[in-house]
């Protein structure tokens, strides 16, 4: 069913008593509001042509370089948490109630300490990419607790900034002698009373937003969200945005409608509980490598070399199952785990097995007024193995050529279980169910694995593209067997020797 | 005179304050006004082909379309460039690569633009196209003459040669991938004039392409440049043809028009690094020494020469790097494909010559099992002899040697080569390979004529300093370094010294910030101005500083200028400083203004015919010793350790070259390991951007980087004793390279590992799999 939006405005408005027709938020302490068509304008846009904001640079507009990086401030239990954001994919009508702080508003009148010791160590040359790495470097210092820091805290902390010029090194330098102490930190800069004054009020309204062409939907509750779906089958959900903005911004694609669903109380959840994780569709990459990665062997590196803390900090784990990409890299991890995904509509709720989600190249098995809510990853047993592969061009902020998930269970030599899945040899992420069934059961040997490593020739069809040959996928899809079998081995020799 | 030098202190960049605080202004940063345009091109996506109509009628009907314009709107010249006359600014009526600008656009907002991109329709009629070197080869399609260098008699040679090597070696292009991309605002102005800010490297040659793409004198258009968000060579020529876009929208209008390019335009429309085929023969002995070398090099330059014959000259004059040939041939060729005119990039085919050699000493050392630092050691430029180039240039003051035998201590090359050895015996996943490789690198143009300079120098009444150069500044700290070298000839702070917006008003006819030489250049300029201005006040100081006193007359020789004060030293209790005597000079109608200038003495000009010239002042040389991990199952590369040795001179400002050695290291291990260009088979580059375009990232940066110089004093023909430093760095990366092949070796059980630049993950392993994985367990 269709509804245009005019005539759908007036239901909604009978269903509610308040209805906001624009974005509120703090950039740098001053409260701006963003109506009609300026809340669809990516922040750094709005930044740079609204408010002349221009530190903040554009120069990929795809979250891939970092000289837009800003800090989103947002609101968790009456405190501003502030994270970095690649502002050229972040859209303002994804920023209510938010505080962005951009490279003007991180220091008071005179320079901070990150920007001081950028300067001495020599750490910007032409000084496009600067502002970005002080926003980065000066996120790091202003939410942790660490007196000083490593090089690898710093180089994390920047990932997702390229410089072209200095090589880094000078960067590093920059922050290793840094005190954090002597960081002003941004509850220092800003009054957390004025910004809760502002920003606090717990938010009750929905937000409805329409131009010409246009129309942005943030509900409050689940329910409204659900039926907003309902009604509005052709609304793109809207998650992080960091598939979705990529595609506005660089290809023949815009979002018409769209209903944003990351601020939905009932979607923040982590739960752990006795053999299974749940995770809430709001739940954002970086909140769930925190709060999970822990849970499982390999995956803290893994996520370590997923996207940027720029992309993570607002990007979610179930807008990287939805996007359904063959390359999306938390797929192959969740299918061996054999994770389920709660959907839910008007209708109610339904879980479906990931390993049956994926129909075709971007097709899922969901109706188009559902919204997924949450998945459950089992928790890995005691006696089993897990090993995550990501092969990219650059070890760091790529898209994989090629990624894997092993999943075993050995006893005496003998493999009980093994449970492997593919990205990027084919359009959807996939299991390779005649590997598993044939070393069920088999010897673990050097033998067996390159037995089959010569049947996957048969299983999978890759494709060449911009990342890799097809010969090149598939060689790296029969060496990861060796490799994973190697790597059993050198652990093995390790314990041995311990 | 001087007391306290201000030069080798390692004072921040200039513009750092306003790099880290967001403040420092770049083209795409000026405030708009009021009635400017938009501006954008429509280019073809057709590798060759041959216009047949193109169609403006439904774009031309969009609100916000102001203007679109084709070849015949030019009123002047459409065809220009560098050293040949082969570019046009827009398609007449052939297209020769995909991205080459057919229409300009101008309009009132983004919108608009995209909407006429999309109704502007060109009709085609295909021509064949060619892509690769190896095709244009076939087809006999090249710019330009060859170039031919010999030196002793390779024929003879190799018939007597203990051992022959043939092969070939091979190097893809590379994207610049400076941050801020092409920029430009045009400002129209009375009376026919215009004036331009542009993102460029050389600000005399947009204002000539202008003024002859517009028809009127040079004198009419005036171009600024206040800095650059990177360059890197990009901007050397390829910034040219953005502002004069904007320029001739603006002179069409009337209004004020701003082009910036965005990431992926830029990408896909401007040219890169030149990828390299190269043919070589080399003849040694079994210790390893070279006897005789042939190389010949093919370059893909795309559609037309811009630099790309020049740069092949370069790659030339470094074929044998920092070693001594006896007998020695090398060709270059230009070959013209249907890819976007190939350009500068720091090393200036510097990388490409020097990549090839240092391939080839690492395939002899497989070759022979010798390792490979000895053989380097056995053929590396002598100090008393074996010291010419092939096209006999004396290496003078050469420093190679000392670099060698000092890294090889520090980087402890010789008993980690040995733990290597043992490491690869044992391991599973994974191999290492180390390598230690030579860079010498000439300075100056290689062009004579543009080995000149000017600058302008003017002191106000309270002291400060205002200085205007040629140069531009893109990050390479020229302007700092400038500002230290006048601070020091008039003993003041270089806070005091004022850096002005590069402007063809201020300084003409300049040569582009390039070839590593803006500050041996601007520099020398500046220091000359300085001199002329400081023998006036030197002069009225005699007179002044004795003035009142009857006992002395007035001696310049006794006039001492330190940091302390100006005074005359038999009457040292009466000092005065800078400011007091610039004020009183100007009370005294001394002019406190002065232009400098400076042409590289010695250099003369090549002869082509005879392959033989002194092209270069000086040469800058490095060392580097690279240790690198390769995954035996993935490929995936991780350098672990990297050690650099330099001989810069004696540097002016410590910090900005350590920033310019790692830069530089770190963007060739782009180059030749991640950083590849893929296209499609219409030559459409399919790797425009950064999602697909892979520069390196903080996290590839090697665990371990030491960065040192050794004390050099004798570099007495340059600024203070200094040496350039903007390019060679960029060639230790090749130790990267080389070490990878390296740890092939280590499996390719004696046999020869072919590997191409760049040593991506996928190229690793292609090189790996050819050869059983055979593992001792
Ligand atoms: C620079 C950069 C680097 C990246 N690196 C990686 C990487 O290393 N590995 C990787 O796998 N990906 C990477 N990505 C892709 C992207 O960040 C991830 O796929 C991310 O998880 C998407 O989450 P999101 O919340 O931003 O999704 P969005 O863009 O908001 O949405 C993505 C899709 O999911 C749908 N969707 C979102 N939420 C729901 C829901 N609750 N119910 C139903 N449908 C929903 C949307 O409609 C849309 O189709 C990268 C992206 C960028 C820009
Ligand atoms: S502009 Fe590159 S990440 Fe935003
Ligand atoms: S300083 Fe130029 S890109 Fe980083």
């Amino acid at each position: 069913m269709y509804i245009n939006t005019t005539s759908f405005k007036t239901v909604y408005y009978l269903n509610n008593n308040y209805m906001k027709n624009h974005i509120e938020l703090c950039i740098n302490g001053e409260t701006h509001h963003a109506y009609g068509e300026d809340a669809f304008l990516p922040l750094s846009d709005y930044l740079r042509t609204k408010l002349h904001l221009v530190g903040t640079k554009e120069v990929c507009i795809e979250g891939d370089c970092g000289a837009c990086t800003t800090l989103l401030g947002r609101l968790k239990n009456e405190k501003f948490y502030y994270e970095t954001i690649d502002s050229c994919i972040s859209y303002v009508y994804q920023l209510n109630n938010c505080h962005v702080v951009t490279v003007e508003g991180i220091k008071n009148s005179k320079l901070n300490s990150v920007q001081e010791s950028m300067i001495t160590s020599h750490g910007a040359q032409c000084g496009y990419c600067t502002p970005g790495i002080v926003v980065s470097l000066y996120s790091f210092f202003n939410s942790c607790s660490k007196k000083t820091c490593t090089k690898s805290d710093i180089q994390d902390a920047l990932t997702g900034n390229l410089c072209r010029c200095t090589g880094y090194e000078t960067i590093v330098e920059a922050g290793l002698t840094l005190d954090n102490n002597s960081i002003e930190k941004l509850s220092d800069i800003y009054s957390e009373d004025k910004l809760l004054a502002i920003l606090g009020k717990e938010t009750k309204e929905n937000i409805e937003i329409n131009t010409n062409d246009y129309v942005f939907y943030q509900p409050v509750t689940l329910k409204e969200a659900l039926k907003l779906k309902n009604e509005n089958p052709d609304t793109k959900i809207l998650a992080g945005g960091t598939d979705l903005h990529v595609m506005c911004n660089k290809r023949d694609f815009s979002l018409k409608k769209i209903l944003y669903v990351s601020n939905l109380k009932e979607l923040k959840s982590i739960e752990v509980k006795d053999n299974h994780i749940t995770i809430g569709a709001a739940v954002t990459l970086s909140e769930f490598e925190q709060s999970v990665s822990e849970y499982y062997t390999d995956l803290k590196e893994f996520l370590n070399l997923f996207a940027s803390p720029q992309i993570k900090n607002i990007g979610t784990l179930v807008g990287n199952i939805a996007n359904a990409s063959p390359i999306g890299d938390t797929l192959p991890f969740l299918l061996v785990m054999d994770s389920e995904l709660e959907l839910e509509s008007v209708n109610g709720k339904r879980k479906v097995n990931m390993n049956n989600f994926y129909k075709g190249y971007k097709s899922l098995a969901m109706e188009s007024n559902e919204i997924i809510t949450h998945v459950n990853i089992p928790l890995l047993k005691k006696d089993e193995i897990l090993k995550l592969y990501k092969v990219s061009k650059r070890k760091h902020l790529d898209i994989s050529s090629f990624s894997a998930a092993i999943r075993m269970k050995e006893k005496n030599g003998i493999i009980e279980s093994f449970i492997i899945a593919f990205g990027g040899v084919g359009p959807t992420v996939q299991r390779i169910y005649e590997i598993e069934s044939y070393l069920t059961g088999k010897r673990l040997c050097e033998d067996i694995l390159n037995e089959a490593a010569q049947m996957i020739e048969n299983i999978i069809k890759p494709i060449s593209d911009v990342r890799g040959h097809k010969e090149y996928r598939l060689q790296l899809a029969k060496n990861i067997l060796k490799k994973f079998y190697f790597e059993l081995l050198e652990s093995d020799k390790k314990k041995v020797l311990a | 005179m001087v007391t306290e030098e201000k030069i080798g202190n390692n004072i921040p960049l200039d513009g750092a304050e306003g790099h880290v605080t967001g403040t420092s202004e770049y083209v795409s940063d000026i405030s708009k006004i009021e009635n400017e345009l938009i501006v954008d091109f429509f280019y073809s996506t057709e590798p060759h082909g041959e216009i047949i109509n193109i169609d403006l009628e439904e774009a031309r009907k969009i609100s916000g379309i102001v203007g679109l314009y084709t070849y015949k709107d030019i009123e002047g010249e459409n065809k220009f460039g560098p050293i040949i006359k082969d570019e046009v600014l827009l398609a007449e009526s052939i297209l020769e690569y995909v991205g080459q600008p057919i229409v300009i656009i101008a309009g009132e907002s983004k919108k608009a633009i995209k909407l006429a991109k999309k109704t502007i329709k060109i009709e085609i009629k295909k021509l064949p196209h060619i892509l690769s070197i190896e095709e244009a080869i076939e087809k006999n399609q090249f710019i330009g003459e060859t170039r031919v260098i010999e030196r002793g008699d390779i024929e003879k040679e190799f018939q007597k040669a203990e051992y022959i090597l043939e092969g070939n070696t091979r190097n893809g292009g590379q994207e610049h991938f400076y941050l801020e991309s092409q920029a430009a605002i045009a400002y129209p102005q009375e009376n026919n004039t215009l004036e331009i800010i542009s993102s460029t490297q050389n600000p005399t040659e947009v204002q000539n392409v202008i003024a002859e793409i517009l028809g009127i004198p040079f004198n009419k258009i005036v171009v600024k440049t206040r800095r650059m968000g990177g360059a890197f060579g990009g901007k050397e020529t390829q910034a040219t043809h953005p502002a004069a876009m904007a320029a001739l929208v603006a002179m069409k209008t009337k209004r004020p028009a701003r082009i910036v390019l965005s990431c992926d335009d830029d990408m896909i429309t401007t040219g890169k690094r030149h990828e390299f085929y190269n043919k070589y023969k080399v003849a040694f002995t079994k210790e390893g020494l070279i006897t005789a070398l042939k190389v010949e090099f093919f370059s893909n330059g795309g559609y037309s020469n811009d630099l790309s014959t020049s740069i092949r000259e370069r790659a030339m004059f470094h074929a044998e790097n920092a070693y001594f040939i006896p007998n020695i041939k090398t060709i270059g060729k230009v070959c013209k494909t249907n890819l976007p005119s190939n350009t500068a990039f720091r090393g200036f085919g510097g990388p490409q010559g020097m990549l090839n050699i240092e391939s080839i000493i690492e395939d002899i050392a497989i070759f022979l099992k010798i390792d490979a630092f000895d053989i380097r050691r056995l053929n590396c430029f002598g100090i008393e002899k074996n010291n010419t180039t092939s096209y006999e240039q004396e290496v003078s003051n050469n420093t190679l040697p000392e670099l060698m035998d000092k890294l090889l201590k520090t980087s402890n090359y010789k008993e980690r080569h040995k733990q290597i050895e043992e490491y690869n015996k044992n391991s599973t996943l994974y191999l290492k390979g180390i390598s230690f490789t030579l860079v010498m690198f000439g300075i100056s143009f290689t062009a004579r004529f543009m080995n000149q300079a000017s600058a302008l120098v003017n002191i106000y009444t309270d002291g400060s300093i205002q200085v205007s150069t040629g140069g531009t500044e893109m990050g390479q700290g020229l302007n700092t370094k400038i500002s230290q070298i006048v601070a020091d000839e008039f003993c003041v702070e270089p806070k005091t010294v004022r850096m002005m917006i590069t402007s063809t008003e201020k300084n003409n006819n300049t040569s582009p910030s390039a070839a590593s030489a803006s500050t041996d250049l601007n520099g020398t300029a500046a220091k000359d101005a300085c001199q002329k201005i400081k023998t006036r006040l030197i002069e009225f100081a005699s007179n002044y500083l004795v003035k009142d006193n009857s006992e002395h007359k007035p001696s310049i020789n006794a006039i001492e200028w330190t940091y302390d004060g100006i005074y005359d030293k038999r009457i040292s209790n009466k000092k005065i400083t800078f400011k007091e005597l610039v004020k009183n000079a100007y009370l005294n109608r001394i002019s406190l203004g002065e232009r400098g200038f400076y042409a590289t003495p010695q250099i003369t000009l090549f002869d082509w015919n005879t392959g033989r010239g002194k092209p270069f002042l000086y040469f800058t040389n490095g060392a580097a010793v690279s240790e690198v991990r390769i995954d035996r199952f993935t490929g995936e590369l991780k350098v672990l350790r990297t050690d650099i040795l330099m001989d810069i001179g004696k540097s002016i400002n410590p910090g900005i070259d350590k920033g310019q050695i790692i830069g530089g290291f770190i963007q060739g291990m782009g180059w030749l390991t991640t950083e590849e260009l893929k296209y499609s088979e219409k030559g459409e580059l399919l790797s425009h951007s950064p999602t697909t375009y892979k520069i390196p990232n903080i996290q590839d940066i090697p665990e371990v980087l030491n960065v040192d110089w050794i004390e050099n004093g004798k570099n007495v023909v340059n600024i203070r004793q200094s040496k350039a430093v903007g390019e060679p760095p960029l060639m230790t990366s090749i130790s990267v390279w080389t070490a990878v092949k390296h740890a092939l070796s280590f499996i390719s059980n004696g046999e020869i590992p072919k590997l191409d630049a760049p040593a991506t993950s996928e190229e690793i392993l292609k090189a790996m799999s050819r050869f059983p994985i055979s593992m001792k367990v």
